[in-house]
This record gives C-alpha cells, structure tokens and sequence, in this order.
C-alpha cells in the first residue's frame, strides 16, 4: 500500500470534521488574543522579558492545539470507526505515520502564521520596551513556536493513541499544562525544567538561564513528543482494533 | 474467485474462549448465512477474518491471503461489522468519500453506492441525523464501494423496515448471482431462510453445521403432511394400518407427523377419504436451528458428568 492515498484519506478526514478546523482556528484566536492583552499589560515586571511576553498567549492557545491533536485521533476510537479505518489500511505503522502527518502539518502551518501575528499584535502595545528585540530572536521565537504548538499537538496524539481516548488525554494534559507546570512555575533548575512544555517554552524567552537553551529546550519537548507517539504506536500495533 | 478459508481458527479473550478450533471455506457463488447464539464468536470471526483482532492460534485468509497483505483491500472485501461506526459529524458521503481516498477508489464510486444503496437524497446530511436504518444502509453502502469479489455483512438487516429487508435480500442474491462470496450473520432464522444458499453455524465458539441449508432443514426437520377433510373418522381409519397418526388443530386441520405428501395422498384416495387440502409441510429454518442447538445444550450440560 502506498502512503499517499492514505494521507489524503486522513487529510480529509480532518478537513470534514467541523471540530478540527474549528480547534485550529481556536488556536489562532486564544494566542493573538492573550497576546494583545500581554502586549497592553504592564511591563513593569523586573524578569520582563519581550519576546515572551508577546508571544505568552501561546500558554493558553497550546490548549487548543492539544485537543487538536488529542481529538483527531480519539474520533478514530468512537464506536468501531477504528475498524473501520483499519480495514481500509490494514498497515496499521503506516496509518498512524500518516494520522500523525496530517496533525503536524496544518498544526505547524498554523502555529506559525499564530506566532508571527501575536508577535506583531503584542508589539503594537508593547511599544519601546520591546525595540531591544533583534530579529535573529524574533525569527527563532516565531518558528520556534508553531514547532512548538505542533510538537504539544503530535504529544496529545500519542497520548490518545495510548489511552483510547480524548476525554482521558484532555482530563490528563489540560490540568498538567495549566496547574502542575504553573505551580512548580520558576523553580528553575530542577526537573520541572524538562517537562514538555517547559522545555519547549524556552524557545519563546530571549533570556534565559538554566542547563537547557532555546533549541535543547525544543529538543526535549520533541523527544518526548517522540515517545508517546511510539507509545501509541506501539499500543495501536499491538492490540486488537 | 475469492473464497474466505478458516482454518484451525481459536481466538482467547483472558481465559475466555471466542472462537475455537474453527474450520470452514465460505465458497462464491452463493449466500452463506452465518448463524448462532449472541455471543457463539460470529462477530469475532469477522475480526479475525480482517486481520482487526490477531488469532491465538490458526489462520483466517481470504483468496489464501491474509487480508492485511492486500493491497487496497476495500477492492477485495467489503464488510460491514458496525453501523455506528461513521462519525456523526460527517456527512454521508465524506464518510464514503474518506474511505475511498484510502484505497484509491474515484468520488464517481461514493455517488454510485450512494444511489445503489438509495442514500443519494440524504449524501449531504450529517450522518448524526440518521436512523438506524440509514446507517444501516451507509454501512452497505461502504460495503459495496470497492467492488469486492467479498462482501462480510454482520447483521445487515438491523433497524431495517420492511422494505429495507426485501431490498437487502435482493442485494445478497444478486451479489452472489455476480459470482461473489457473500457471508451474512445474522440470529434472525426466517430472514436468513429467505436469502441463504448455504449454512455455517457456530456455538460456543465451534462449528455445529457447514451444509447447504435444505439438507440442513431436511437432515433436522421431519417431514409432515398437512390435510383437511370432511370425514375425521375415515381419515384416522385409513392411517392407522399404516402405522400415521393423524393429529388435530384448531382450526380443523390435520396433521400427520413423519409422513411423506406422497405416501399419505396414495392411502386417502385408495380409502375414498374426502379430502379438501392435501400439502406438504416444509420445516422451517427456525425449527431445525433449534433441533441443532438443543442438541448442543445438552452435550455441553453432560460434560460436567463425565468429567
């Protein structure tokens, strides 16, 4: 079997679930928002940090793209629809490989049209404190963003693909990103450094300090996006559909 | 043609055993019904047939080859296991046209079985806003969309109205008057009579039957002969010599057990009994599915006792 009708199968399958496009268009929408209000908002802050203050909307849109990810593959697990799919593409790695393209792709896409607008939107109120930003960084937190949002989209993916489930991976993900990566917050230096979203935060920050960089920091978040989806693969392989 | 081979077939759930030791052929040409109990491993096989859930032991191959072997295999085999399986939120036919992308089958197709299937008005209504019956038909129409030389129905007349259940019966004759393999479960006997050539029954798990369903009706069911005359009395009088009984309904007619239409029209009309109706009595489907399962309840009962 060839991957190429598979993809635009799973392509169209995205495309025809008004949910999907719906969660990409939320993703829009949460950041530029949060990041507007970011940008109009005090910078009276001492650890003021320009880059991530314009683009700190991404902390509530990432919310999106998880469901994004999460409900793309959890559709898949409803009332038999995974037989289904599996019967029309009996190679299940193949399946899951293009699954996991058609997620990455329109949630890279997005991401980064998402990132660039917040960028510019939030200049606009920041003003002069954020003239010191050079274009290098600004260059590498837009893209380093829409890696982000589709590596925090593929990471939900492979949860879903393990648990079976959207409700199980959002009541998992969505508290984990908001509460415990908040509490445990600026305690810098610990393992909290190496969670997924943590680490992949720091590609936002124009400083930072801390073992890890803006790209190590991706690099993290990456690989652990990498393992759920060989998790779920590997469930997806393994069990019966 | 492509035939569906089981062989040495046992699938385990835990401890639990859904399928058995299972060994048939479903052979083209003709309608098998697939019959058994809820629960006897029918929708289990069908998995197994399409390489969904993996066997503990033996082998399912359709053609000689597993099914996850095929290329593009909706072009192959047609099944239909679940009819909620579309996802509300789509349209019928980007449901069809989803699953067609995947195996290279052209939009013209879903329009095809759209019209086949006699969904064509709905195509663009979400799939949420359907009947059971709609669904069921959607599920057919998948089905049918690669053209397969197997189509794998598991109760396909679910939620169907009358008219859906002659329309179906019509389908499955002609797909197997085209020269295809058609496997049909289903636990309602009647149905399965109407449109059945050939019988695979399961219980438990293991094969009880793999004949063609007259001899299964006629090995199970002895024949009767139903009459109707104006003079009990002479009727009884001409049987008994003859080792008939002749038993009462209702209704006033007769009925002679273990007797054969020709035997007994030979001794009415060599005694001079009136008669008004004189027919053969078919055994139904039904009837000789539960002489089968009966049997198979009290085997099972005994095991414990030899053991």
């Amino acid at each position: 079997m060839e991957l190429t009708p598979v993809l635009r199968s799973e392509w169209l399958k995205i495309r025809t679930l008004r949910s999907l496009p719906g969660a990409l268009l939320a993703l829009f929408a949460a950041t530029t928002a949060f990041s507007a209000i970011a940008g109009v908002s005090g910078t009276s802050d001492p650890d003021f940090d320009p880059l991530f203050t314009a683009l700190s909307g991404v902390v509530a849109g990432q919310i999106a793209a998880v469901s994004f990810g999460a409900m793309a593959v959890s559709s898949e697990f409803q009332s038999g629809a995974l037989r289904l799919s599996l019967a029309a593409v009996p190679r299940r790695g193949r399946w899951f490989a293009a699954k996991a393209a058609v997620i990455a792709v329109p949630a890279l896409l997005v991401g980064l049209v998402t990132a660039l607008v917040a960028l510019l939107v939030a200049r606009a109120g920041l003003g002069p404190a954020a003239d010191g930003l050079g274009t290098g960084e600004q260059v590498r937190g837009v893209v380093g963003c829409g890696v982000y949002l589709m590596l925090m989209a593929l990471f939900a993916a492979g949860l879903a693909a393990l648990l079976r489930s959207g409700v199980a991976t959002l009541s998992l993900l969505i508290p984990f990103i908001l509460v415990v990566s908040f509490v445990i917050g600026d305690a810098t230096g610990t393992v909290a450094d190496f969670l997924p979203d943590k680490a992949g935060q720091l590609v936002l920050r124009e400083t930072y300090d801390g073992t890890l960089g803006p790209w190590s920091g991706l690099g993290v978040t990456a690989l652990w996006t990498a393992g759920a989806l060989l998790a779920g693969a590997w469930s997806l392989r393994r069990r019966d559909a | 043609m492509t035939s569906i081979e089981v062989q040495d077939l046992t699938k385990e759930f835990g401890t639990a055993r859904a399928v058995d030791g299972l060994t048939f052929r479903v052979l083209p040409g003709r309608v098998t019904g697939f019959l058994g109990p809820n629960g006897a491993g029918k929708s289990t096989t069908m998995r197994l047939v399409l390489g969904l859930d993996r066997p503990t032991a033996g082998s399912a191959t359709i053609g000689g080859r597993a099914y996850s072997t095929l290329r593009e295999p909706l072009r192959h085999v047609g099944a239909l296991l679940d009819a909620q399986a579309a996802h509300g939120s789509r349209t019928a036919r980007d449901h069809l046209r989803v699953l067609a992308a995947s195996n290279r089958i052209p939009d013209r197709r879903v329009d095809e079985v759209l019209e086949e299937t006699g969904l064509a008005s709905v195509a663009r209504r979400r799939v949420r806003t359907y009947s059971l019956g709609m669904r069921q038909r959607l599920g057919i129409a998948a089905a049918l969309l690669g053209d397969p030389e197997v189509v794998m129905l598991d109760e396909p007349s679910n939620g169907l109205d009358p008219e859906g259940i002659v329309w179906i019966r019509q389908l499955l004759r002609r797909l197997a008057e085209e020269g295809r393999t058609v496997l049909v479960s289903s636990h309602l006997m009647n149905e399965t009579a109407s449109f059945a050539d050939h019988l695979v029954v399961l219980g438990r798990g293991r094969l009880l039957a793999d004949t063609p369903m007259r001899d299964f009706i006629h090995a199970r069911v002895q024949p009767r002969v139903r009459i109707r005359t104006t003079d009990p009395v002479a009727l009884k009088r001409a049987l008994a010599p003859h080792g008939h009984e002749a038993v009462e309904h209702v209704d006033g007619h007769w009925t002679v057990h273990h007797a054969r239409v020709d035997d007994i029209g030979r001794i009415t009309s060599a005694a001079g009994v009136p008669v008004l109706e004189l027919a053969a009595e078919e055994g139904t489907l039904e009837q000789a599915y539960f002489d089968l399962t009966s049997a198979e309840t009290e085997f099972t009962a005994q095991q414990p006792q030899e053991a």
